[in-house]
């Protein structure tokens, strides 16, 4: 029931603010007759609208940002999997390494997507590279203190059953740093989703940056400005709820409902 | 070469503090557990039970003598997964069900599927958890988790059960059925059980020896016979006979340097 209650809640404060913005919207066309009010504030009613009827396109456009950060954070995560462990093996690899992907987290990644673009000169390769190079630093360092959190008695526990190695991650160690990884890759989604937009906007090809870029530039065009800004952050809530979603399959033992305290 | 399941013979253990103050945990620790038996390390804190424990169980090192299990190493026995262990926290893992605690150290001995499940249904039953095979720890009371616990540490068919202070986190009602549940285990089993314990009713109950620990340095002072006969039953917790063998127990204490 609290449940349900919580979810009237929400959506009641969404409707809400939506009624409130559509209001000032109107206001300031209608009742102040401000010459630039639908620069200023476009009503959401408006972007509806221009959604629906450039609907095809601007999915399109989504569709090729998204797949392109799907598949940078796919490598992201995977790299970043393959240096969590490697840092969690060797102390040495880890003190070597942490400075530098420290360090690369201290780029701007405005002035380091231009170089990768004109590096690989190639727009879908260039949003792949940055999409998983937004990626890897949050998933890695996750995973890392995942690793790291793994309790002793649960570690003496496989000590005494004199496993290998190997069994100790399969069974310990990877399993129990499950929800970390998920706590990573809630960061990360979103970060892919940024980067690969943030590319679309360096080369005025297509994607959902493009689309931002050039309505931006032409004026005119205006009409397409806020869906698309509009969509892009879509793509961002979306990617994350994949992640969460997945998180709800792979790692059931951690579900809410799971974790009620029950009496002796 | 003794006869005995686990042997110790002047078992000592001296750390440093991190002052690099010598601080002598164990001092001269001997005595000879016959297999089959229940023994308990019964002790105030400080007294180097849990330590004593841990010496046997290969998770520590001693500084001083040696301990022979059945005439090998602690190691050689740890190796062979001759021991089960239960610790005072359940230590299972959360993201397995209770049959897949259970199936674990079976995975790790690279036993068939079938002989991983006969063994994981024997153990629930044994320990009363058939009904609850799929739940996860979490969706458990604290005694429950426990027996899942002891469950895992049979599967593996070990000679020696070693338990860390079982059942000290329960309270006194589960707490006196796990006991009845336990000595009923050790009975259908035929393990040697060594358990740690802070509590002389329970050392009593449980034991057929109680071996009496003093702190400061750790040192085994008094090995009790516990006289009271088989099976244990709720009614002998208030007998005489009982109260007897716990103040006498108390006396040991009390005449130490605690």
């Amino acid at each position: 029931m609290a449940g349900r209650k919580k979810t009237l809640n929400t959506v009641c404060w969404i409707i809400g603010f939506f009624v409130l913005w559509e209001a000032v919207a109107d206001i300031m066309l209608y009742l102040l007759h401000d010459p630039n009010a639908e620069k200023k504030l476009t009503a959401p009613s408006l972007i509806l609208q221009q959604f629906v009827a450039d609907a095809p396109h601007l999915l399109t456009e989504a569709g090729i940002t998204f797949s392109r950060a799907a598949i940078g954070f796919a490598i992201g995560a995977a790299f970043a999997f393959l240096l969590a462990v490697l840092m969690s093996l060797s102390r040495l690899i880890e003190t070597t390494l942490l400075p530098y992907l420290l360090l690369s987290q201290m780029i701007p990644i405005l002035g380091l997507a231009p170089i990768i673009f004109s590096l690989v000169k190639d727009l879908d390769t260039a949003r792949i590279v940055i999409a998983a190079y937004m990626s890897f630093f949050p998933i890695s360092i996750n995973l890392l203190s995942g690793f790291k959190a793994v309790r002793t008695d649960q570690q003496t526990l496989m000590y005494s059953y004199a496993c290998s190695k190997w069994q100790l991650y399969r069974f310990l160690i990877l399993p129990s740093a499950l929800p970390y990884l998920f706590a990573g890759m809630k960061i990360a989604a979103p970060l892919a989703v940024t980067a690969s937009i943030l590319v679309d906007t360096l080369s005025v090809q297509d994607g959902i940056g493009q689309i931002i870029v050039y309505s931006l530039a032409g004026g005119g065009a205006l009409g397409a400005f806020w869906p698309a800004v509009v969509l892009g952050a879509l793509l961002g809530v979306i990617s994350y709820n994949i992640v969460t979603l997945a998180e709800f399959i792979l790692v059931p033992w951690d579900r809410g409902e799971a974790g009620k305290e029950k009496s002796a | 070469m003794s006869t005995a399941e686990i042997s110790a013979k002047n078992v000592g253990m001296v750390y440093r503090d991190r002052k690099g103050q010598e601080i002598t945990a164990l001092q001269d620790v001997s005595f000879d557990i016959e297999k089959g038996e229940f023994i308990s390390l019964l002790g105030p804190s400080g007294c180097g039970k849990t330590t004593l424990l841990r010496i046997i169980a290969d998770l520590l090192a001693p500084t001083s003598g040696e301990i022979s299990i059945g005439g090998e190493t602690p190691a050689q026995a740890r190796k062979k997964l001759k021991y089960g262990m239960v610790f005072q926290s359940p230590v299972l893992y959360d993201w397995r069900t209770v049959r897949e605690n259970v199936r674990l150290p079976l995975q790790i001995m690279h036993l068939s599927r079938a002989e991983q499940e006969s063994r994981i249904s024997e153990m629930l039953e044994l320990v009363g958890l058939t009904s609850f095979a799929n739940h996860y720890p979490k969706q458990l009371s604290g005694g429950m988790q426990q027996r899942v616990g002891i469950a895992r540490a049979l599967a593996i068919q070990p000679d020696i059960l070693l338990m860390d202070e079982p059942f000290s986190a329960l309270d006194e009602f589960t707490k006196e059925k796990l006991h009845n549940d336990l000595l009923h285990i050790w009975r259908k089993t035929n393990k040697t059980i060594v358990f740690v314990t802070h509590s002389i009713a329970e050392a009593v109950y449980l034991s057929d020896r109680v071996f009496v620990l003093s702190p400061h340095p750790g040192r085994l002072t008094a090995i009790e016979p516990i006289t009271l006969t088989r099976p244990r039953t709720d009614s002998m917790r208030n007998s005489e006979q009982f109260f007897e063998l716990v103040g006498r127990i108390r006396n040991d204490f009390e005449g130490g340097s605690i």
